[in-house]
C-alpha cells in the first residue's frame, strides 16, 4: 500500500515536470533570430531584384560588356538568396500553404523573369549594337545636312541638325525615354525636310562639292539619310524599351510583398499561440507554487512535530527516573488496593455460594425433617390410642380373670376393649406406623448423609493435603447442589474406577460445586450434565458436560479472568471460574473449555495423581489466603 | 357444587414432589377431610380440572413447575380454593410472587408442627366454605362484573411511609379520582383513619422503626374489608410471610416505585376493599393469625390498637 503511493506520487511529480516542459517548449516554438533571418532573407532577395531591374535599365551603351557582368552576378546573388528563401534550413517553405503559394507564385514570376532576361540576351546585345552603331552615324549624316543646305538657310538648318542629334543621344541614352520624344525628333526632321528648295533649279555647289542627281537634290538626300539613321534608332530603341517594360512590369515586387505579408501573419498567429501557451504557463506555475508551498508547509509542520516529539523524549528520558519511581509507588499502591478489594470480592463471592448453598441444603434438610418430626408426632399420639386400646383390653382381662368380677362388669369391658379396638383397627394402625417410621428413618437418614455431605464438603475436620477420592467429591458436591440441579436437570455419573488424588479436598469441592452450579444456571429450563471420570498414567481426568446455553468464543477466551462475568451487574462477583482455575493451576493440573452456543460447553480438568513438593507447598500456602479471603 | 351438605367432608389437595410428605399429610388429614395427592404442579393442575377442591396445600420447589407457577394457574381453575404454600426454603421473589400471583392464604415453613399445620388448614377450609355460600347466595357477583368498579371518591387510600414524598407521588400516580391521605407515624395514620373513610391503606414494612405487621393485623382483624399494599425497598423474606400471615396483605412491591406497577396493585386493592364490604362472608377468606407476641407498637403508642378496635368511622360505615 505505501509502495503504491509513493509510486503514484512519483508518476505525479513526472507528469507535473513533463507538463512543464511541454508548455516551455511551447512558449519558445517562435524563434527571434530565425524570424529576424527570414525576412532579412526576403529583404535581400527584393533587394536584388530591385539591383536587377536597375541594371536591366540602367545598361550603358558604352559598357555592355560590363552590364551583362553585373547583371549575371547580380543573377547569381538572387539565384542564392532565392534557394535560401525556398530550400535551406530556415527557409519559408513548408510553413503553411498560404505561404507556400505566395512563394511558389513570386518563384514562378522571378523564373519568367530570368527566362526571359536571358531570352533577349542576344537580341539586345545587337539592338543596342546597332543604335549605338546609328546614334553614332547621326551626327555625320546631321553635318551632311547642314552641309546640303543652302547659305540663306544653313544656320537654321544647323539649329535643327543640332537639336536633332540632341533628341537623337536623348532618346538613345534615356532608359525609357518619353513617347513623345520620337514624335518631336520626327518632326524636327519634317522641318528639315521643308526646308528644301521647292525648285529643282540646282543651286550651284562647291566644286568640291560632289555632284547629285538632279532629280535628287543633295539636301533632301542628306535629310533622308538623317531620317533614315533616326528611324533606325527610334526602331531599335522603341524594341529595347519595349522588352524592358516587359522585364520591369512582371510583378516580382508585389508578390514578394504578398509573400512577406502572409509570412508575418503565420508569424503573428504564431505569437500569438505562444503568447497564448506563456499565460498557461504563469498559470500552471502559479498553480506548481501553490502546491510547493503547501508541501512545505506540511513538511515544516512534520519537522515541528518531530521537533516536538523529540523535545518531548528528551524530556521523558530526563525525567524517567522520576517517573518511574512514581509509577512504582502507585503501582504497588495500587496493588494494595487490588489485593484488598479482590479479598474482598473473593470473599462476597464466597458469601453468595454460600448463600446459594445454604438456601438449597435447608430446603433438602427442611423436607425430611418436616415429615420425620410430623410423623414422630403422629406415631406418638397413635401410641397414645394404642396404649389407651391395651389399657382397655387389659382391664377387659384382669375381669375376665378376676374371681369377683360380675359377668355384667366383664362385657362392659369387653364392650369397651373391643370398641376401642374396632375405632382404632390396630393391625392397620401397626402398619401405618411401621411405614411412618420407616419414612422417618429414611428422612433421617437422607439428612445424615446431607450433614456428613457438608462435612466431606468443607472439610475442615481434614488436613489441606490429603489422599482424597475425586469421585466421592464429585458426589458431596452433587448433593449440595442438588437443590439446584434435581428440579429441572438430570445428572448422568460415569465414574471410573479412580486412584486417590493427593490435594485439598475442600478446594477441590469447591471446584466442583462452582463448576455445578454454573452448569445449573446454563440450563435453561430441562437439561442434562454428564459427569465423566477416569484415570490415567499420572493422573485423573473428570469432564463435567452440560446441555446448556454454551457460549461464544470470545466469551469463552476469558471466563477464566477475574470479575469477567455474563451474569447481570450485582447477580455475580466473575471471581467464580477465576477462583477454579487457580485451585487447579494450584494442584499442578489444567482446565480445558469447549463449548459451542446453543448446545452446552464441556469443562475438563487433569488432576495429577501426587503433588511436586515445591507445588504442594504452593497449594498450601495459596490456601490460608483463599481461606482468609 | 350446589348441593353442598354442611356434613360432606371438605376436599383437600398436597402437592409436593416428596412422597413421604404426602404419606405423612394422608395420615394426618385422612379422618377429616377428603384427601387428594400431587407429586408434582402438572399432575395437581390436572387432577383440579376433574375434581374441584377447597383447599390446596403446594411445596414450592418442585420439578417442572414451580409450586407458585401451579398456585396461579390454579387460581383461575378454581378460584374459590384457598392456597397454602408449605416450603423448606424460599427466597424473596418467590415469597412476593406467591402473594401477588398466588394470592395465597398462608406460608407454612418445613418443618411445620401439626397442630399448626392442622389449625390453618381448618381456617382454609372454613374460610372456603364460607366464601362457597358467599357465592352461592350471589353467583352473579364475579371479579370482573361492573358493580365492583372502583368509584371515584368511594373509598379513600391512606399512605404510611416515613418519606413524605410518597404520599404526593402516589397521589400523581393514581390521579385525581382517589382520594390520597398521608401518614408518616402510627398515630397519624390511626387519626386519619378515624376521620376519613379509607379502603385501601399503603404502608412500608416499617414506619419510623416500628414494624407495621401488628397495625395491619390488627386492622385486618377487626376491619376485614380494609386492604393492604406493602409498598417497600426494605423487602426481606421473613417480614414478607408475617405480613402475609398475620396482615393478609393484598399485595406487596417494591420501590423504587414503577406508575404502572402501582397503579394496576392499587385498583385492584380497591376492587377487592369494594368486594369485601358489600360481602362480608368473604372476609374469613383473608382471616389473619393472631400475632405469636403482644404488637410491640402497643407499648409505642398507649391504647393505639385499641383505638383501633374501636374506630368510629368503621362503626358509622357499618352502620349505614
Amino acid at each position: 500500500m505505501k509502495k503504491l503511493r509513493q509510486v503514484f506520487f512519483a508518476l505525479l511529480a513526472v507528469a507535473a515536470i513533463g507538463v512543464l516542459v511541454f508548455l516551455l517548449r511551447m512558449t519558445q516554438s517562435v524563434d527571434a533570430d530565425l524570424h529576424r533571418a527570414r525576412l532579412e532573407r526576403i529583404q535581400v532577395v527584393g533587394n536584388l531584384d530591385v539591383l536587377l531591374n536597375r541594371q536591366f535599365t540602367g545598361s550603358r551603351v558604352s559598357s555592355l560588356a560590363d552590364s551583362v557582368t553585373d547583371r549575371s552576378g547580380t543573377t547569381g546573388q538572387l539565384d542564392t538568396a532565392l534557394n535560401a528563401l525556398d530550400k535551406d534550413a530556415g527557409a519559408l517553405r513548408g510553413l503553411t500553404p498560404e505561404i507556400d503559394k505566395a512563394l511558389d507564385t513570386f518563384l514562378d514570376t522571378i523564373e519568367s523573369k530570368f527566362e526571359l532576361a536571358f531570352d533577349s540576351e542576344a537580341r539586345n546585345t545587337l539592338l543596342t549594337q546597332r543604335l549605338i552603331n546609328s546614334m553614332d552615324a547621326v551626327p555625320t549624316y546631321a553635318d551632311a545636312v547642314t552641309a546640303a543646305a543652302t547659305d540663306a538657310q544653313r544656320e537654321e538648318v544647323r539649329n535643327l541638325t543640332m537639336q536633332v542629334k540632341t533628341e537623337i543621344v536623348n532618346f538613345g541614352v534615356t532608359p525609357t525615354p518619353p513617347a513623345a520624344a520620337a514624335g518631336n525628333i520626327r518632326a524636327l526632321l519634317e522641318q528639315l525636310q521643308a526646308m528644301a528648295p521647292p525648285t529643282p533649279p540646282p543651286a550651284p555647289v562647291a566644286e568640291g562639292e560632289p555632284q547629285f542627281e538632279p532629280e535628287d537634290p543633295p539636301f533632301t538626300k542628306a535629310v533622308k539619310g538623317l531620317r533614315d539613321r533616326s528611324e533606325e534608332v527610334i526602331a531599335d530603341k522603341t524594341e529595347l524599351v519595349a522588352k524592358l517594360r516587359d522585364f520591369l512590369d512582371r510583378p516580382t515586387g508585389p508578390q514578394l510583398q504578398a509573400l512577406e505579408q502572409a509570412y508575418m501573419s503565420w508569424h503573428e498567429g504564431q505569437v500569438a499561440v505562444a503568447n497564448q501557451y506563456r499565460t498557461y504557463l504563469a498559470a500552471y506555475a502559479a498553480a506548481l507554487l501553490l502546491v510547493l508551498a503547501f508541501l512545505g508547509f506540511r513538511l515544516a509542520r512534520s519537522f515541528r512535530e518531530i521537533d516536538r516529539a523529540n523535545a518531548e523524549l528528551s524530556h521523558a528520558n530526563e525525567h524517567l527516573e522520576e517517573q518511574v519511581t512514581a509509577r512504582t509507588k502507585d503501582l504497588s499502591t495500587a496493588l494494595q488496593d487490588l489485593r484488598a478489594s479482590q479479598a474482598q470480592l473473593v470473599q462476597s463471592e464466597k458469601m453468595a455460594s454460600l448463600g446459594t448453598m445454604v438456601a438449597g441444603v435447608a430446603h433438602e434438610i427442611n423436607t425430611p425433617l418436616g415429615y420425620a418430626r410430623s410423623n414422630t408426632e403422629i406415631v406418638r399420639n397413635s401410641l397414645d390410642d394404642l396404649r389407651g386400646l391395651i389399657t382397655a383390653q387389659d382391664r377387659a382381662l384382669t375381669l375376665m380373670t378376676a374371681q369377683n368380677a360380675s359377668d355384667e362388669e366383664v362385657a362392659t369391658a369387653l364392650t369397651e376393649a373391643e370398641g376401642l379396638r374396632a375405632t382404632l383397627n390396630p393391625a392397620e394402625t401397626m402398619e401405618d406406623l411401621g411405614n411412618l417410621l420407616k419414612d422417618t428413618d429414611f428422612g433421617l437418614v437422607q439428612i445424615a448423609d446431607l450433614v456428613s455431605s457438608l462435612k466431606d464438603f468443607s472439610r475442615v475436620d481434614r488436613s489441606r493435603t490429603d489422599l482424597f477420592d475425586i469421585n466421592s467429591g464429585i458426589d458431596s458436591a452433587l448433593k449440595i447442589a442438588n437443590n439446584l440441579l434435581k428440579t429441572r436437570i438430570e445428572v448422568v455419573r460415569q465414574f471410573g474406577p479412580l486412584p486417590q488424588v493427593e490435594c485439598s479436598p475442600s478446594q477441590l469441592n469447591q471446584v466442583f460445586l462452582n463448576l455445578f452450579t454454573n452448569a445449573a444456571q446454563a440450563i435453561e429450563g430441562e437439561g442434562k450434565i454428564y459427569i465423566h471420570t477416569s484415570a490415567e498414567a499420572e493422573g485423573v481426568i473428570v469432564r463435567i458436560l452440560d446441555t446448556g446455553c454454551g457460549m461464544t468464543e470470545e466469551v469463552r477466551a476469558r471466563i477464566f479472568e477475574p470479575f469477567f462475568t455474563t451474569k447481570a451487574v450485582g447477580k455475580g462477583t466473575g471471581l467464580g471460574l477465576s477462583i477454579v482455575f487457580r485451585i487447579i493451576e494450584e494442584h499442578g493440573g489444567r482446565i480445558d473449555v469447549r463449548s459451542t452456543v446453543g448446545k452446552g460447553s464441556e469443562f475438563v480438568i487433569r488432576l495429577p495423581l501426587k503433588q511436586k513438593r515445591q507445588s504442594g507447598d504452593t497449594a498450601v500456602s495459596a490456601a490460608p489466603e483463599l481461606a482468609a479471603a | 357444587m350446589d348441593d353442598v351438605a354442611p356434613t360432606q367432608k371438605a376436599r383437600v389437595l398436597f402437592v409436593d414432589d416428596e412422597p413421604r410428605v404426602l404419606t405423612t399429610m394422608r395420615m394426618l388429614f385422612r379422618s377429616r377431610y377428603e384427601v387428594f395427592f400431587a407429586e408434582s404442579g402438572q399432575a395437581a393442575l390436572d387432577l383440579l380440572k376433574t375434581q374441584p377442591v377447597d383447599v390446596i396445600v403446594s411445596d414450592q420447589r418442585m420439578p417442572g413447575m414451580t409450586g407458585i407457577e401451579m398456585l396461579r394457574a390454579a387460581r383461575d381453575l378454581n378460584p374459590n380454593a384457598m392456597r397454602i404454600l408449605l416450603t423448606g426454603y424460599s427466597d424473596l421473589n418467590a415469597i412476593i410472587g406467591s402473594i401477588n400471583e398466588g394470592e395465597i392464604f398462608r406460608f407454612v415453613n418445613k418443618p411445620w408442627m401439626n397442630d399448626d399445620l392442622s389449625t390453618t388448614v381448618a381456617r382454609a377450609v372454613a374460610a372456603a366454605k364460607a366464601s362457597m355460600a358467599a357465592a352461592a347466595a350471589a353467583p352473579a357477583e364475579t371479579a370482573d362484573s361492573p358493580a365492583v368498579q372502583p368509584v371515584a371518591g368511594a373509598a379513600g387510600v391512606l399512605v404510611m411511609d416515613d418519606d413524605p414524598r410518597v404520599p404526593p407521588q402516589i397521589q400523581t400516580i393514581l390521579g385525581p379520582s382517589f382520594k390520597v391521605y398521608g401518614a408518616s407515624s402510627m398515630n397519624e395514620a390511626v387519626e386519619q383513619l378515624e376521620k376519613n373513610q379509607i379502603g385501601v391503606v399503603i404502608s412500608d414494612t416499617r414506619v419510623q422503626d416500628h414494624p407495621v405487621v401488628s397495625l395491619i393485623g390488627t386492622l385486618k382483624q377487626h376491619h376485614p374489608e380494609l386492604v393492604s399494599v406493602i409498598l417497600t425497598d426494605r423487602a426481606d423474606a421473613g417480614s414478607a410471610i408475617e405480613l402475609i400471615n398475620q396482615g393478609q396483605i393484598y399485595r406487596f412491591i417494591t420501590k423504587p416505585i414503577h406508575d404502572s406497577q402501582c397503579k394496576i396493585a392499587v385498583n385492584s386493592a380497591v376492587r377487592q376493599h369494594q368486594r369485601l364490604a358489600a360481602s362480608p362472608t368473604l372476609h374469613q377468606r383473608y382471616e389473619v393469625e393472631a400475632p405469636a407476641a403482644p404488637p410491640p407498637v402497643a407499648a409505642g403508642g398507649t391504647g393505639l390498637l385499641d383505638r383501633v378496635k374501636s374506630l368510629r368511622s368503621w362503626v358509622r360505615r357499618l352502620g349505614s
